[in-house]
């Protein structure tokens, strides 16, 4: 195999790594802190969406999320990853605004983690069936997103968070406890519990759908 | 199908088994219960797509939105929230001070040095601190009393200096007094008529 010795520079931009964007901030750089928002913004605003289901309250969260970082970026110690405290921020953000609603509601706002894990075989395959190996393909409905984030909602806003940062930013159980502040056990129940109950849910929608409309899986 | 009971203790292990966070030894564990317990795969299917669903879903989600000047408001938020500006310019000070001090106390010294002639310059009423006056008219008026002949002196910045003299002696000629810009000392005289300050 020939060896390309023409190598291409990599533009210092899209090298720069967060810690040295963040440095750069701490400067006064903004066009680094710019750079920085513009890596996560969209992330960011998944988790938000995620936990608050209203796309407004989502993106005001999540320019708070930034705005908060900028603030207080001279206590971020480099000893743990910046995205890691970028969604601690995000996700204590968003459990406010969620036990603050809770508050108005009247309800209770802490989330008895002692309820039972429902293992029932009802729905037992609906969504790996429906969906098979191509999820995308169905959930190109929009009515479909829209179910999960109902899904979402009916999560307690702690198993909530730990799901969302695993699907959207792809976090290791072991980053999941650090940015949460939670043991790794406590990780791994959590997003069993979250993953079985927007499951259940998803499951019944699916089967329902499926009954009305008649459309196959892929 | 049945409910086996080993399945139960399984359960929670199987959304760590579809992240790969499970210990060797336990993912080993759970691949050969899966391999005998079709109630188990059909759940480990679910939760894959399950955890495939809700990222698509949030991925559609953000599809939707313009993220084009979403940078702009977050630094306009930030810009709003700095504190104001002499209370930026006091901070700045006192930092400076504390960490600086030597290369203030020098800066200051030589704005003092640099500044000195000027300061001294400034005290003293003008005319008297300077070479010489540029004397642009000089007139006499006869009028007054023989005793008293007040001389007016015009200078550049347009001041008036009066001198009063006594008339004991003719007064000098005009074109003696305009000799480059100053008062020709006056002739020796018992009273003083003024001159050259």
């Amino acid at each position: 195999m020939e060896k390309n010795n023409s190598c291409a520079k990599v533009p210092t931009v899209l090298a720069t790594d967060d810690l040295t964007l963040v440095k750069r901030i701490k400067t006064g750089d903004q066009r680094a802190f710019k750079l920085l928002v513009e890596r996560y913004q969209r992330k960011v605003f998944g988790v938000a969406m995620g936990m608050l289901k209203d796309k407004e309250e989502a993106m005001d969260v999540a320019q708070e999320a930034f705005v908060k970082v900028y603030k207080y970026l001279d206590y971020f110690k480099a000893d743990s990853s910046f995205s890691t405290w970028l969604y601690r921020i995000t996700t204590n953000l968003c459990i406010d605004v969620v036990r603050r609603r809770r508050a108005m509601r009247g309800e209770p706002v802490e989330f008895d983690e002692t309820l039972a894990l429902d293992t029932s075989e009802a729905h037992l395959g609906a969504l790996g069936s429906r969906l098979g190996t191509n999820p995308q393909k169905s959930a190109l409905r929009k009515e479909l997103a829209q179910k999960i984030q109902e899904a979402l909602e009916q999560v307690p806003e702690k198993h909530r968070a730990i799901l969302l940062l695993r699907e959207v930013e792809g976090m290791s159980y072991e980053d999941l406890s650090r940015t949460l502040g939670v043991p790794k056990g406590t990780v791994m129940s959590r997003l069993f519990h979250a993953r079985s109950k927007v499951q259940k849910i998803l499951s019944e929608y699916l089967e329902l759908d499926e009954k009305k409309v008649g459309v196959g899986s892929e | 199908m049945g409910e086996n009971q080993a399945c139960q203790s399984f359960l929670p292990l199987l959304s760590a088994y579809i992240d790969t966070e499970l210990t060797p030894s336990q993912r080993t564990q759970v691949e050969r219960h899966l391999s005998a317990c079709p109630t188990c795969t059909l759940r480990a299917a679910d939760l894959r797509a399950e955890s495939a669903l809700v990222r698509v879903g949030l991925d559609i989600v953000a599809d939707e939105v313009d993220f084009k000047d979403f940078p702009q408001k977050v630094l306009a938020r930030v810009t709003l929230e700095r504190p104001p500006f002499w209370e930026r310019v006091s901070l700045w000070a006192s930092e400076t001070l504390a960490h600086e001090r030597r290369t203030v106390l020098a800066a200051a010294a030589v704005a003092l040095l640099a500044l000195s002639p000027w300061l001294w310059l400034e005290r003293a009423p003008e005319g008297y601190a300077q070479k010489r006056l540029e004397v642009q008219a000089v007139s006499v008026d006869p009028s007054q009393m023989p005793s008293v002949q007040p001389v007016v002196v015009k200078t550049e910045s347009g001041d008036a200096i009066i001198f009063l003299t006594e008339p004991a002696a003719a007064p000098p000629n005009q074109g003696e007094r305009e000799e480059e810009g100053g008062l020709a000392p006056a002739a020796p005289q018992d009273t003083p008529t003024g001159g050259e300050l």
